[in-house]
């Protein structure tokens, strides 16, 4: 594959962690504690639309290669996933009292209880939507591009997804609220917004956003009961970078990191191109540069963040 | 904490959830010794479950170090565990894909030195800042340490795992011959069933006092740390960081050393588990590892030891029951019902009992200050209660 191949894939990836990072991005600022179980929010979404589409099929014509019946699918998934994170947040979180970090390690104990439920009903092997797997689209394919219909239609529903959460967070009131609270909640209360119910919006936002990029990844890949939470460093890593409680440094972030991720083939090459003094560290490097490793890159380039500029790309002070 | 403004009804309170946790550990320990003598459960079985119950107490005590002393959340147990694990049996395996052969003892070196080299690595980055933030990247930690583990066949022979551990006390003068040289027996205690004693009872007796000696060095060491100076200082920095440092503690410096304390812990209880279960292999890496010692000490209260040492007994009831209601009753996959348990315990404590069961209250206190009706020495003890409840005590 050539470098713009890699590119393609990356700007698919990219996509997925995005509307991830988002969510956890938007839910530590608003909510104030690292959810731990937004990556198996995401992994909901992606069950919810596996059985609704099931259940419904194809509905007749499609669009991007993708049959009607997926799209509501999707639909169902993102609603699913805010369903469920609204009634935690309605019956496990908003009853706590205790700090963020007791948050922090009740959202663990939420993750698994997501994602056992997932495993007992679903069990724990891979499954796959039923659509027909795409032929990587023809004219693109002499430039060395091997995405398919499928993949632009993630990269569309995306920036869509993405877009929207612009227009909602700049020029609505719900937005402007939302961004009220993220910078300080308690002249945010005093002022008179109904802080409950924006939070409660954030949770659908975030767990909506969360969902769709569960689906998303679904298409992707495959539906395992830990896809999820195997997607977690990663989204975690894209946060940080951003920087904690910004939403569009998450983007940024979740851009690069899903970009870096995808780019590792192409970095191996290079690697074993460079030459590279002494012999031993050329051999660690290509070792160590390789597709099992993709995570732990995101994870190095996380622990560089924290070690540099702990706000990262566009966050507040992180002490 | 209601200890602070109610001692009396802490105390009163206190001995309730002691009284309940005595009557159930009690009433375990009589079903256990019942099922022992009918031979429903098999002597040795019975001493394996108990060096696991005194390896997860073990593992407890590392977490409850960081978490339950200072407050750090350390999701990378399972990677000093593994560690541990790793350290050890690839120094003494016939198996090893590398060295191997070695006497124990250096391998229970190389495992320690090396936990200590990687909890230095990754306290640097993240110690200095907010408290999520080591949570976020140590789970990243205990991930690649599993990557690496699966993936770097040449060091750690991958999933195929490490084989052909030898047991702790291999090279000893007398104890690595003991179990050979003790005869076999056979009791009838229940006519009609009788017990074998044999090698490998022998053999999981010398395991249990081994865990028995590891675990009950590190309480002592704990409970010696935790009431000094330095323990009172890593309890300051728990409640209130920014107060420790006006005080002109370094609390980098403390937190450091609680990390790296806790983390040669979890490395100890690793290389006590490549010596009980003969064999390692990557699924022990599994992030569950990390979350039974969190369950361990939160259940039990963090901070307390006891409270860790009673969390080790439940999660091996957690482990190992699911086990056994899947060959009795129920066929459900043990694997995801286990992640169910521990989710829905962690919810529920933090939900209806944050401290925990066995909140550390008087364990803090010295003994004499206790007895002898003496103020109260722990700084976190207010003016109102050595006024209201000095006569008390």
């Amino acid at each position: 594959m050539t470098v713009l191949g890699y590119l393609a894939n990356g700007l698919v990836f990219s996509s997925i962690i995005v509307l991830g990072s988002i969510g956890l991005s938007l839910v530590y600022s608003i909510a104030d504690f690292a959810n731990f179980a937004h990556g198996d929010t995401m992994t909901i979404g992606a069950y919810a639309a596996l059985v609704t589409f099931g259940a419904v099929g194809g509905l007749g014509g499609a669009v991007l290669g993708l049959p009607f019946g997926f799209f509501f699918a999707l639909v169902v998934g993102i609603a699913a996933a805010a369903v469920v994170a609204v009634a935690t947040e309605k019956l496990i979180y908003e009853p706590l009292d205790i700090d963020s970090i007791g948050l922090l390690i009740t959202s663990i104990g939420i993750a698994f209880i997501y994602r056992a439920l997932i495993q007992i009903r679903f069990g724990s092997d891979f499954t796959r939507f039923d659509i027909r797997a795409q032929r990587p689209i023809e004219s693109l394919v002499p430039y060395g591009v091997r995405v398919t219909l499928h993949d632009v239609a993630i990269v569309g529903s995306a920036v869509v997804l993405v877009v929207g959460l612009h227009v909602l967070l700049q020029y609505t009131d719900l937005g402007r609220k939302m961004r009220a609270m993220a910078d300080n909640p308690d002249l945010a209360r005093v002022s008179g917004i109904r802080t409950k119910r924006v939070k409660l919006w954030t949770w659908v936002i975030g767990a909506g956003l969360a969902g769709a990029g569960g689906v998303f990844l679904g298409l992707f890949n495959q539906l395992a009961p830990r896809m999820g939470f195997n997607l977690l460093l990663v989204i975690f890593a894209a946060v940080i970078l951003g920087g904690i409680g910004s939403v569009y440094g998450a983007m940024a972030g979740g851009f690069l990191i899903g970009m870096i991720n995808q780019l590792t083939p192409f970095f191996s090459t290079v690697v074993e191109a460079l030459p590279i003094w002494p012999g031993w560290l050329a051999a660690a490097l290509e070792s160590l540069i390789s597709i099992e490793y993709a995570n732990a890159i995101a994870f190095v380039i996380m622990v560089a963040v924290l070690l540099v500029r702990p706000n990262g790309i566009a966050g507040e002070a992180a002490t | 904490m209601s200890a602070l403004t109610d001692p009396k009804g802490a105390i009163a309170e206190l001995t309730r959830p002691e009284g309940w946790v005595l009557g159930v550990s009690v009433a375990f320990l009589l079903f256990l010794l019942a099922a022992l003598l009918t031979g429903a459960l098999g002597p040795t079985y019975f001493l394996f479950l108990v060096g696991l119950a005194g390896m997860y107490a073990l593992l407890s005590f590392g977490l409850n170090a960081q978490w339950g002393f200072t407050g750090l959340i350390n999701f990378s147990v399972a990677a000093f565990f593994g560690i541990g694990a790793y350290g050890s049996a690839l120094m003494t395996a016939s198996g090893s894909p590398i060295a191997g052969g070695f006497n124990p003892l250096v391998g229970l070196a190389v495992a320690l030195v090396v936990a200590l080299a990687l909890a230095l690595l990754i306290g640097i980055p993240t110690l200095r800042l907010r408290a999520d933030y080591l949570a976020i990247a140590s789970l990243g930690l205990a991930e690649v340490m599993r990557l690496i583990v699966l993936n770097e066949r040449w060091l750690t022979n991958g999933s195929a795992g490490v084989r052909g551990i030898p047991g702790f006390f291999k090279g000893w003068p007398v104890l690595s011959t003991f179990p050979e040289a003790m005869p076999g027996l056979r009791l009838e205690i229940v006519p009609g069933s009788p017990i074998f004693l044999e090698a490998s009872f022998w053999q999981a007796l010398l395991n249990v006092l081994l865990v028995l000696a590891f675990a009950g060095g590190t309480y002592l060491v704990l409970r010696r740390a935790h009431r000094s100076p330095w323990g009172r200082v890593l309890r300051t920095i728990r409640s209130d960081e920014d107060l420790a440092r006006a005080l002109g503690k370094n609390t980098y410096s403390f937190k450091m050393q609680s990390f790296v304390l806790g983390s040669l812990i979890m490395a100890l209880a690793g290389v006590f588990y490549t010596h009980l279960n003969l064999y390692v292999g990557p699924g022990d890496l599994d992030p569950i590892t990390t979350f039974y010692a969190w369950v361990a000490v939160i259940l039990g209260g963090s901070g307390s030891n006891r409270g860790a040492l009673f969390g080790g007994v439940v999660i091996v009831t957690i482990r190992e029951g699911t086990r056994f209601l899947n060959d009795v009753a129920l066929p459900i996959d043990p694997a995801p019902l286990r992640l169910l348990l521990i989710g829905v315990v962690i919810v529920a404590v933090m939900r209806y009992r944050p401290q925990g069961i066995l909140p550390p209250q008087r364990e803090l206190i010295w003994p004499s200050a206790v007895d002898g009706g003496g103020a109260p020495e722990t700084p976190d003890s207010g003016v109102r209660e050595r006024k209201g409840g000095g006569g008390d005590e």
